[in-house]
């Protein structure tokens, strides 16, 4: 089992785009993924329609794992991913473990689309394939600062959710790669750094990221795993803060270390890959010169779009979304924030909170933020319309977008930017 | 600094990012005119002094405590929010 390439521009420097996709793959999302990259190729490279200049630096790669391998499977998704594998340039590289884990086939979509969707992964130092050294190679060769960094921002809690194994492989692929890691653990992803974890029907999470740490000591690289102190505090990890950023827990591995968000953001003003469950990274085409010290310059600072596509208050994922994005646009950092699928309902309706409760109103955070500089809000407005719900007329500062507008903010640059590449988080 | 101390709020326990959000909040809601006092911790007045002072507002500080101070924000004449 030998790997097949993904057709990355090799020794270029340059990168493709890619979706890491890790979550659920609905119609809804793959449709305006869809709608978004026909917008590329007609409006904005419309000369890769034409010539079908694969292996060059207009390729789209899809990475999927976990629970998004089933958009493989479903007929209704299936028929939007033929519509993708159409345009020029779309690569579907899958995970072949979590594929026969799931006893998913897709051996139809491989015989009609040969070249374009694989599911043999990488050969690791191990002598074993995986997923990860694919996601490794595309992630190391992101501009190709020296010494590299690739990043992983961990949402989810271990042993309810597989993601956080998918954390610990990303990581031990990346350290095979020769890269420094970073491990930025937010919301309940917090979970996974506790100490004395004793699974006994999966893969020790707190183990393995202790076994990173030492990893990368060994190897002379560089281990970061930083966690976020107001989400660390709300579940009962800081037990001593000495009020000037310095939290100590007795309940975290090791290598975990409470920190205020801010140092947090401080690691997303580099310009390294920040890879996730649900993430992707657009190459921005540069015009100037390349720098030839490309992590030091403040103008290099890759812009952020959040899309935020979960419900309010349910959960803490569309608060931690928009807490990410003021907190990033505060430390200068290019914002976008994007409400989109269920997200909308953000923005629907009007939101009241109890005087004296102390959860916040996200309509009045946005209301109070938005203004600010480098933060900017947007509704993508077919969302809305799908789900029969119209927009709080008075959210006058989030901005109605279609799939014109939302093309154009993926795909073209932010202005004066100096990036190589857009970093999108889903929340 | 004018103010009753008992009617002036402690923001010492919320962490940096929801205290700029909760400040931007109250400012939303406060006249130009008014300024805004609160209490924080130490690393929390390093967050507020340079961020409210480059996007309009005079910042007072003053200490007391150890790691307890008064800051008092109000809007600078005819600046709009940066």
């Amino acid at each position: 089992m030998s790997h097949v390439g993904v057709p990355l521009s090799g020794n270029t420097g340059m990168n493709p785009h890619f979706f890491l996709l890790g979550g659920t793959v609905t119609a809804e999302r793959l449709s305006w993924i869809e709608e978004c990259l026909k917008f590329y190729f007609v409006k904005i490279n419309p000369s890769n329609l034409l010539h079908h200049t694969k292996g060059q630096d207009d390729v789209f790669t899809f990475l999927l794992t976990g629970e998004a391998l089933y958009s493989l499977h479903n007929p209704a998704i299936v028929r939007i991913w033929e519509i993708l594998l159409a345009l020029p340039s779309v690569t579907i590289l899958c995970d072949r473990q979590e594929l026969m884990l799931r006893g998913i086939s897709i051996e139809g979509l491989k015989m009609k689309n040969p070249d374009q969707v694989i599911d043999h992964n990488r050969l690791g130092i191990s002598g074993k394939p995986s997923f990860w050294n694919d996601v490794a190679r595309i992630a190391r060769q992101h501009e190709q600062p020296v010494p590299s960094t690739i990043g992983y921002l961990l949402l989810s809690s271990p042993y309810m959710h597989r993601s956080s194994l998918a954390a610990v492989q990303c990581l031990n692929a990346a350290l095979e790669a020769h890269a420094s890691v970073e491990l930025y653990a937010y919301l309940d992803g917090i979970h996974c750094g506790h100490t004395g974890q004793k699974p006994t029907e999966f893969e020790n999470i707190g183990e393995g990221l202790e076994e990173i740490s030492e990893k990368a000591a060994r190897r002379g690289l560089s281990c970061q795993m930083i966690a976020c102190n107001r989400c660390a505090t709300a579940r009962g990890y800081s037990t001593w803060d000495d009020g000037q950023g310095q939290v100590i827990s007795a309940c975290t591995i090791r290598p975990f270390r409470i920190r205020n968000m801010n140092e947090i953001i401080e690691r997303f003003a580099k310009n390294h890959l920040i890879l996730g469950e649900d993430i992707a990274s657009i190459q921005i085409k540069k015009g100037a010169q390349e720098s030839s010290f490309p992590l030091q310059e403040s103008g290099r600072v890759p812009p952020l779009t959040i899309f935020i596509s979960r419900t309010p208050y349910g959960t803490e994922t569309a608060f931690g979304g928009l807490s990410l994005a003021v907190a990033c646009a505060a430390q200068g950092i290019p914002t976008r924030v994007i409400f989109i699928e269920d997200g909308v309902y953000v923005i629907a309706g009007t939101h009241v909170v109890e005087e004296n409760s102390r959860i916040f109103n996200l309509q009045e955070i946005i209301d109070a933020t938005a203004g600010s500089s480098n933060l900017q809000f947007f509704i993508f407005i077919p969302s809305l319309h799908q789900r029969g719900i119209a927009k709080n007329p008075k959210m006058t500062a989030v901005l109605d977008i279609g799939v014109p507008e939302l093309g154009q903010l993926l795909f073209s640059p932010h202005e004066e930017t100096q990036a190589g590449h857009q970093r999108i988080l889903f929340f | 600094m004018e103010k009753n101390e008992e009617t002036i709020p402690d923001f010492s326990n919320l962490t940096c990012t929801n205290l700029m959000i909760r400040l931007k909040m109250i400012l939303k809601k406060t006249h130009p005119d008014d300024a805004v006092e609160f209490y924080v911790r130490r690393d929390q007045r390093d967050t507020i002094e340079v961020p409210f002072s480059r996007s309009g507002y005079n910042v007072k500080i003053q200490k007391a405590d150890s790691d307890r101070y008064r800051i008092s924000l109000k809007k600078k004449p005819g600046k709009e929010e940066g």
